[in-house]
């Protein structure tokens, strides 16, 4: 049996911010939520389930989706909470549409890390007998990551402060991100060792936000878009949470789940015309392109630099704008609108799409989906 | 609709008050290990795995499935967490569903678990409610479940002596389950005497604090027959939610319940539900809800609760048996609990329930709920 194709049809996301100050998470979903459907021709009325993303640790309350049900339209719908990032969410959507189980499935991630503590959210993450008691933790991961990537490939600091750079000034031009000054090079070298050789700027932001995507069986996508974007492959996989148990200098989970993507999508080769991808880190920024297949091993920098042949991360990605827990779903949510509006963005044509989301201390799981026109 | 998916392995652990030998991973392996031998496969016949927990403040791990992965040998396969409330378990199995039927995988492992001895649990639940104007009043999850069955009580004939007698049943019930960890029957009048926690909710009325887990395999059906001749197919299965604030609400009926079955039992064609269910699993935190899920499940109607247990229709050798493995009052790992219900009503469908067999079951019904009583599933299941 062949399973029905799925398309994004419309998204909708509320601008990043350090601090929504004066939002309330049922605000910010509220507002992608009501905005999701304007011009689509669906309504509230149309949606037939709704898959959310969100954090009970983030939001300090147990059951967090309960509390925003109201918020996320869901009364009287079938709802259902996936405490991954958003990226998995939509995964969840689109394997409900392709069942023939539903047509119209809203997905929504959101978080307000100004309101928690990130660091205890990584830290809790961590087996709590051997790793916990001695410290390990995200930071320690990434700067881990980030030394091996460094002494393996000749890299130095600066290659990676050129890539903070580059990815403010993009979401400066492109990207919905609250932006009030995009660092230098030497800006970036100055912001202070957080996990050697990172300094703070190489990490990514943590901002609060919210995001939202209609995914639609191809029925509906015919009837209710010019432009559908169809969904054509998806993979996911978990790395081990041993840290030291994983691959050195690679991402193995990333490359097992782009393979994954890659093989129900018919991908032979890489090369899509966008790729919007997460990252905690400048390094893992360049790791995770690696994975993907878009560059070579120790390549990343420079692709990421350039945007050769595919246009990678339009919109800033992760390290200006990280809403942990949305992050995934905002790549999904942007490479869908370089795809359906290319001139936006000044892109010639697109065809299709690689759109990265990632969880976990030291980026454990990935998960992995192409899009198409 | 989509490819058909079936139960093809089931597992649990021994739920206990406090499983002070194993962690959570440790917990989580012993179910695994169960289900994969109960299917005749290995991690590596497994495409992908769901793993379904509780709020993670019950346990004070952030996002455990990072963790747990390890210990059932699942790196480097596809890993999801569902959670939602007690309803975990069968929201975890819901989502695996939709990845077989939609051709995504072919087997994925269900994994759920609660180790709430780790944890605080009313506490946990209390930061369920609104931090601005809700928490001041809210006592963990007890307070409102009492304001809610009082409401019940004059219009539907939800007495105190009808809810005992659902924890008579349920109690009697669990003495012939290997998996339950309270086994003691109780007496009409030792519920009525029992002490009073929030009234009419006595102490008798609630279930155990468990820890414990439960896996099932699901299956294509190509690959179903490596694994068993008799599958329990999923033949209908819907989680349903309910966005009003307490208040707000119908306290008579559960309408995203009335709402899930309504639409299950069309996807499954069951248009009689009283005699076309050999049997019927439902998760009652406390005896109260099981009467009024009589009601919403259309098993009975409205106001026919009462009369519906006292008759023993509901009791072993009744014509529809609720929660012959004795429910959440043999064993209550809250995030496990949906999923307990799918396994005892699979088991029933496949056969070999290792709690009292209905003789020759062919369809079974598995409810389950969580968050403040909003959150509602529904499953049907047949040989």
């Amino acid at each position: 049996m062949k399973a029905n194709k799925v398309a994004v049809v419309s998204s909708a996301q509320v601008e990043l911010r350090p601090r929504w100050g004066g939002a309330q998470h049922i605000d910010l979903i509220s507002a992608v939520v009501s905005s999701v459907f304007k011009g689509i021709g669906l309504t509230l009325d149309d949606v037939d389930f709704i898959i959310d993303s969100g954090s009970d640790v983030l939001d300090g309350r147990s059951i967090s989706n309960c509390g925003f049900l109201g918020a996320m339209g869901a009364h009287h719908k079938e709802e259902s909470r996936v405490e991954e990032d958003g990226l998995w969410a939509a995964s969840y959507g689109a394997v409900k549409i392709a069942s023939g189980a539903a047509d119209v499935g809203l997905i929504i991630a959101y978080s307000k890390p100004s309101e928690s503590n990130v660091n205890e959210f990584y830290s809790t993450q961590v087996e709590p007998f051997y790793q916990r008691p001695v410290g390990f933790e995200h930071l320690a991961a990434s700067g881990i990551q980030a030394q091996r990537y460094l002494a393996d490939h000749a890299l130095s600091k600066e290659d990676m402060a050129k890539v903070v750079v580059k990815r403010w000034q993009d979401a400066a031009n492109n990207g919905r991100v609250q932006i009030d000054a995009v660092p230098t090079v030497e800006d970036v070298l100055a912001s202070g060792d957080i996990a050697k050789p990172l300094t703070q700027q190489m990490m990514s932001r943590k901002v609060d936000g919210a995001v939202a995507l209609l995914l639609v069986s191809e029925d509906i996508a015919r009837r209710v878009s010019k432009k559908p974007v169809w969904i054509t492959g998806m993979g996911d996989s978990i790395d081990r949470h041993a840290f030291s148990s994983r691959a050195s200098g690679t991402l193995e989970a990333c490359e097992r789940a782009a393979a994954a993507a890659y093989k129900k999508a018919g991908w032979t080769e890489v090369k899509p015309s966008v790729a919007e991808v997460s990252a905690s880190s400048a390094v893992t920024e360049c790791m995770v392109l690696e994975a993907l297949g878009l560059a070579a091993k120790g390549k990343g920098a420079k692709l990421a630099e350039q945007n050769s042949g595919t246009a990678i991360n339009l919109s800033g990605g992760a390290l200006p704008a990280d809403p942990i827990m949305a992050t995934g779903l905002v790549r999904l949510s942007e490479a869908y609108r370089q795809l359906s509006t290319p001139e936006i963005y000044g892109l010639e044509s697109p065809t299709s799409a690689v759109v990265h989301g990632a969880g976990g201390v030291g980026m454990q799981t990935h998960c992995v989906f192409t899009l198409e026109v | 609709m989509g490819r058909h998916v079936g139960i093809v392995g089931v597992g649990q652990t021994h739920h206990a008050r406090r499983r002070t030998d194993v962690s959570q991973a440790g917990l989580v392996r012993e179910a695994v290990n169960r289900a994969l031998a109960d299917a005749k496969l290995t991690m590596d016949d497994i495409d992908a795995v769901v793993v379904a927990t509780g709020p993670v403040l019950f346990a004070a791990v952030n996002q455990p499935e990072k963790w747990v992965a390890d210990a059932i040998g699942a790196h480097l396969k596809p890993l999801v967490r569902i959670t939602s409330g007690g309803g975990t378990g069968f929201a975890g199995a819901l989502g695996a569903y939709y990845q077989i039927a939609s051709g995504q995988h072919d087997r994925v492992l269900v994994v759920a678990y609660d180790k709430l001895s780790e944890g605080a649990l009313q506490y946990s639940i209390s930061t369920l409610y609104d931090p601005f104007w809700g928490r001041e009043f809210a006592v963990g999850i007890m307070g409102f479940s009492a304001a809610y069955w009082r409401a019940r009580m004059d219009p539907l004939g939800h007495t105190e002596e009808a809810a005992a007698m659902v924890a008579v049943k349920n109690r009697k019930h669990a003495m012939s389950n290997p998996y339950a960890h309270v086994k003691k029957e109780v007496t009409v009048e030792e519920v009525m005497s029992s002490k009073e926690l929030a009234w009419p909710i006595k102490l008798l009325d609630v279930p155990p604090i468990s820890d414990g887990a439960a896996a099932v395999v699901l299956s294509c059906e190509s690959k179903a027959k490596e694994s068993t001749d008799r599958p329990a197919w999923i033949t209908g299965m819907g989680y349903f939610c309910e966005a009003d604030n307490p208040p707000d609400r119908n306290m008579l009926l559960s309408e995203p319940l009335a709402l899930a079955a309504r639409r299950v039992y069309r996807a499954a064609g069951i248009t009689n539900p009283r005699r076309q269910f050999d049997v019927v699993e439902v998760q009652e935190p406390y005896t109260c809800f099981e009467l009024s899920y009589y009601e919403s499940l259309g098993l009975c109607e409205p106001g026919g609760a009462a009369e519906l247990v006292a008759s023993g229709a509901t009791s072993a050798g009744g014509d529809i048996p609720v929660n012959l493995s004795g429910g959440c009052m043999g064993a209550n790992p809250i995030g496990a609990v949906g999923l307990i219900r799918l396994i005892e009503a699979a088991t029933q469908v496949m056969g070999k329930s290792e709690c009292i067999q209905v003789p020759n079951a062919k369809c079974a019904l598995a409810q389950t709920g969580g968050g403040w009583a909003n959150l509602r599933g529904v499953a049907v299941l047949q040989a």
